[in-house]
């Protein structure tokens, strides 16, 4: 009996190119996006893709975001102007696209879901918070299929301190983990099996455990754990994700569905 | 049963610092309504006023806690006294999850810091205070003091973050995910969302007037409201009397505008629509409903399309003018205030509100008003176009 199912997936590291988009939108849409937004639109239409949705008419889909700061860029760009400019320049744009959910907006609007949408925000443990929502959508039969969307944009305000504090942020300079990342990630799970269904979540459970929590220097992410999921998932095998950050543990075991 | 089983409420914010005083303010329209000198540097702040919590519980913060956290941790200290049980017993029998819905402690809260980097300061930040900027989550550090071992989740769907907590920890009861649930929302002033709003042009330099036809904006505010829910099983093992019931819950976007609701409101009907059949209720069974009412031209307007479509001639109360605006926490602080007004059978004036506007079509609470019925909605609406709607119950819904 499967918890849910996997029916689309896709990541991506870096920054999503606009021509990339070319099957999806027009590029002058994209203009003045937010990277976070457009790394997580991409994976977005990828996955709803593989899943068999129409892009332009999907039916009850709901939306669960997982972000770590959420739009850095905007919040980043909204302190520059508070600083530089004074409290009556600072930009009411970036404030607007400062809000944690702003992700969440681009993805309604470009992809048309109204249906039911909640964005969580807690760094590593992002991911697993995001998923146990889209599975709660789908067991309250809100929708019939969730889109659950990672985002992480690269953290300037760590950036800007890392110069003061090298010891502290080394581990995060040297690894792909951590602030210095941007990533996103995309998965449509379902409560019943569909036609393009891919893999059967047996398991998925998440909890608070009394686990040391992490040191300074394991700065988090929101993107890493769905990054690591896709890349099991690609492997095309059954497989057990066990992750257990600081305080918490998150266990998602899966198996190729056969139709 | 379809519902959750409300075992204790916790609140604070401008109006009170308890369930029972916040409900005292919201009747007698008494809150703490200031310019937030002090609390905020802002060229603004000698003329935006704003909801304060009051300063006692501003200055029992531990220096640990952030601001939200500590109001969080005193509601919900609240909460468990008024369920009348232990944490630490709680989290040793049972699987307990903890939501909260919050957005200034899960990202706007580094400002100093950052400024004191840009500007060349290079006095070093502690480990703490780097990972509670980078790391935070309010939930899980609500989770670790108690010791509980379910779930956690910090969210941050914006103004809808508290309804949301409270819908969800309703689902993680309902689906077995967890024997009880510590959810609500928290929020402090602060000067990212402060600033915003003023650059936004809907923030007012008076206190904000709901659904009125003079209304010229929101008055931010801080403050928490937690939330003990259980299943009935764990509620009748502690021997808690229920002080009501989450009934339903719903979610919809708008897929409209950044900051702007959709005027025909068909996320918020839709979100409405499936509470109300969540909960197995129609319109008329409602009492009254506990409106976002943040007072801005758009808001009130979208909210009034919702509800001449789907709840003509409901009740309609807006607590904002005694809490003002209190973002990630506002609907956690609405769900409890909206259960004190279901039990006590009164509704509540709408503070603010004192002339009709033609284009909302009804005319908000304005005087306290006996309440016969036994449940209630409480809806929001987010920056992002996120609509949460909760339907709440009182302590005798079940007879």
């Amino acid at each position: 009996m499967a918890d849910f199912y996997i029916n689309g997936f896709s990541a991506l590291t870096g920054d999503a190119e606009t021509d990339l988009f070319t099957p999806y939108f027009e590029a002058r849409r994209l203009r003045r996006m937010e990277s976070i937004a457009k790394n997580a639109l991409l994976c977005s239409c990828r996955a709803l893709e593989q899943a068999g949705a129409d892009l332009h008419n999907p039916k009850d889909t709901g939306l669960s975001v997982a972000v770590g700061a959420g739009s850095l860029e905007s919040t980043c760009k909204f302190m520059d102007t508070i600083i530089d400019d004074g409290d009556e320049f600072s930009s009411p744009t970036a404030f607007a696209g400062s809000v944690h959910n702003s992700t969440s907006l681009t993805l309604s609007i470009f992809l048309r879901l109204n249906g039911p949408c909640v964005t969580t925000g807690q760094f590593d443990f992002s991911f697993a918070g995001a998923l146990l929502t889209a599975r709660e959508f789908l067991k309250r039969k809100m929708c019939k299929e969730s889109l659950v969307a990672v985002a992480e944009d690269v953290n300037p305000a760590a950036a800007c301190m890392a110069p003061q504090h090298p010891s502290l942020f080394a581990p995060v300079l040297r690894g792909p983990k951590g602030p210095f990342m941007r990533a996103a990630a995309a998965f449509v799970i379902s409560g019943e099996p569909t036609e393009n269904t891919r893999f059967s979540v047996t398991n998925f459970h998440f909890s608070r455990t009394d686990a040391p929590a992490a040191p300074c220097s394991d700065f988090s992410s929101a993107a890493a754990p769905a990054l690591e999921t896709v890349r099991r998932l690609e492997q095309g095998c059954a497989f057990t994700l066990k992750d257990v950050f600081g305080g918490a543990e998150m266990t998602l075991e899966a198996i190729p569905y056969v139709n | 049963m379809n519902s959750a089983v409300i075992a204790g409420t916790g609140c604070l914010c401008a109006c009170g610092n308890s369930a029972e005083t916040c409900f005292e303010g919201a009747l007698t329209s008494s809150a703490r309504f200031a310019l937030p000198l002090g609390r905020v540097e802002s060229a603004y702040a000698a003329s935006y006023p704003v909801f304060l919590a009051a300063d006692e519980i501003v200055n029992a913060r531990p220096q640990d806690e952030s601001l939200s956290l500590h109001y969080f941790l005193t509601a919900a200290g609240e909460a468990f006294f008024n369920a009348g049980v232990f944490p630490a017993e709680l989290a040793a029998k049972k699987r307990v999850g903890v939501i909260v819905g919050t957005s200034v402690d899960a990202s706007f809260h580094c400002f100093d810091l950052y400024k004191s980097r840009r500007i060349g300061k290079t006095s070093p930040a502690s480990e703490q205070e780097l990972a509670h900027y980078f790391a935070s989550s309010t939930a899980l550090a609500v989770s670790r003091r108690y010791g509980f071992n379910g779930p956690f989740q910090t969210v941050v769907t914006a103004c809808a973050s508290g309804t949301d907590a409270v819908g969800l920890a309703r689902s993680w009861i309902l689906s077995g995910l967890c024997d009880a649930v510590l959810c609500g929302g928290t929020d402090e002033i602060n000067l990212i969302p402060y600033d915003g709003f003023i650059r936004l042009m809907i923030a007012a330099k008076e206190r904000c007037r709901p659904f009125d036809k003079t209304r010229c904006g929101i008055n931010i505010g801080e403050g928490a409201g937690a939330l003990l829910l259980m299943n009935e099983e764990t509620a009748r093992e502690f021997s808690v009397r229920p002080k009501g019931y989450v009934l339903g819950y719903a979610n919809a976007c708008d897929a409209y505008h950044p900051t702007a609701p959709d005027p025909e409101a068909k996320g918020l009907i839709k979100a409405i629509s499936f509470a109300l059949k969540d909960a197995g209720l129609a319109p008329q069974e409602l009492a009254f409903i506990n409106a976002h009412g943040t007072a801005s031209q758009a808001n009130d307007a979208a909210e009034a399309a919702a509800f001449n479509t789907l709840l003509k001639g409901v009740p309609v109360w807006g607590s904002k003018g005694v809490t003002g605006h209190t973002l990630g926490a506002a609907g956690a602080v609405e769900a409890v205030l909206t259960i004190c007004a279901l039990n006590k059978k009164i509704l509540p004036p709408t503070t603010g509100f004192s002339q009709p506007d033609d284009t909302i079509g009804f005319s908000p609470s304005t005087k306290t008003l006996p309440l016969a019925k036994k449940a209630a909605l409480s809806d929001s609406l987010a920056f992002g176009g996120c609509n949460a709607a909760v339907i709440l119950g009182a302590e005798d819904y079940y007879g």
